[in-house]
């Protein structure tokens, strides 16, 4: 049983950090060469493993229900316990991983702003207003985007409290 | 040629910001008609800050932001997770492309961004940075 909660591990690892596939597979041949077990068959049962993680996560199913279904696939009593007891640990994680994976639209990624002073132009050899300029970094699809947009400072103030209020409304929602 | 002239001659008016009678009548030669010297400054004071205000609204500038909405979500279910519910904001600026590029047909253009709420955190936090910056020079 301590094969398995090592083994245990290495899976919630990776399922915290979908992208750190090498340093998984690496752990998994570890785990394989350590234990005298042969890789490929190791990773067959890894596969069987993980979908019940991940269609948990996607049905939001509570620890006890992962144990069940864990027993109902002929894991022993401890095991499943045992697995369960990190689902529920590990969680909170792993939905903040789904809910950021869902779709978003044009999302604002960053923003970055300067103002300055409007000396003097063309047309107005004095002038002497103060703009405000933001560059927000969009992520249209798989790819970054730059917006520049220039404000006034009754525009920023607006804008500004317009955000307050739109702040208010998804903490009402939370 | 006259229109030319005149023309110039608002332009410079503009140009310098004179405001005082005096200072558009020096303007004139010496030997013009005084009393339409009289009427077109007359004009000219009518008209100056009208033409102040339309040359700065015309100015080269990056795309302005004319006007915003947004709106809240909850997203309620998705490909990853079958239920849940977040709430997520978004929020449509509408750019006008720039005013001295467009000249008498402005473009503008409407564009859609979503943020989340850590994003609206974030983003608070740095419009809070701006206004306190803009306090600090407002009060120098």
């Amino acid at each position: 049983s301590q094969q398995f909660s090592a083994l245990t591990e290495v899976l919630f690892r990776f399922l915290t950090e979908p992208k750190e596939v090498e340093r998984f597979l690496t752990q998994l041949s570890d785990f394989a060469t350590m234990n005298k077990i042969s890789l490929g068959p190791l990773k067959n049962i890894v596969k069987s493993i993980l979908l019940v993680p991940n269609g948990a996560l996607k049905r939001n199913l509570s620890s006890e229900q992962v144990r069940a279904d864990f027993i109902a696939l002929g894991l022993s009593e401890e095991k499943a316990s045992y697995f369960a007891e990190q689902w529920k640990v590990n969680s909170p994680t792993l939905t903040r991983l789904a809910v950021g994976q869902t779709l978003m639209i044009n999302q604002l990624i960053d923003m970055e702003w300067k103002f300055g002073v409007t000396a003097g132009s063309s047309e107005l050899e004095k002038v002497g207003s103060i703009f405000l300029q933001l560059k927000l970094v969009i992520k249209k699809g798989s790819q970054l985007e730059n917006v520049y947009v220039e404000l006034t400072l009754p525009q920023f103030y607006s804008f500004l409290h317009e955000m307050e209020r739109v702040k208010a409304s998804l903490e009402s929602f939370s | 040629q006259l229109v030319s002239a005149l023309h110039n001659l608002t332009r410079h008016v503009v140009y310098r910001g004179l405001t005082r009678a005096e200072d558009i009548l020096s303007l004139f030669p010496e030997n013009f008609h005084q009393n339409l010297k009289n009427l077109l400054t007359k004009i000219i004071l009518e008209n100056i800050s009208a033409w102040r205000n339309e040359a700065q609204a015309s100015q080269i500038s990056l795309p302005r932001l004319v006007d915003m909405d947004w709106r809240v979500d909850v997203k309620t279910s998705s490909d990853s997770i079958i239920r849940m519910a977040v709430p997520t904001c978004l929020l449509q600026l509408k750019i006008q492309e720039d005013a001295a590029l467009c000249g008498n047909n402005p473009v503008v253009s409407a564009l859609t961004v979503e943020l989340s709420k850590e994003t609206l955190d974030t983003m608070l936090e740095g419009l809070g940075r701006i206004r306190d910056q803009l306090s600090a020079v407002a009060n120098k």
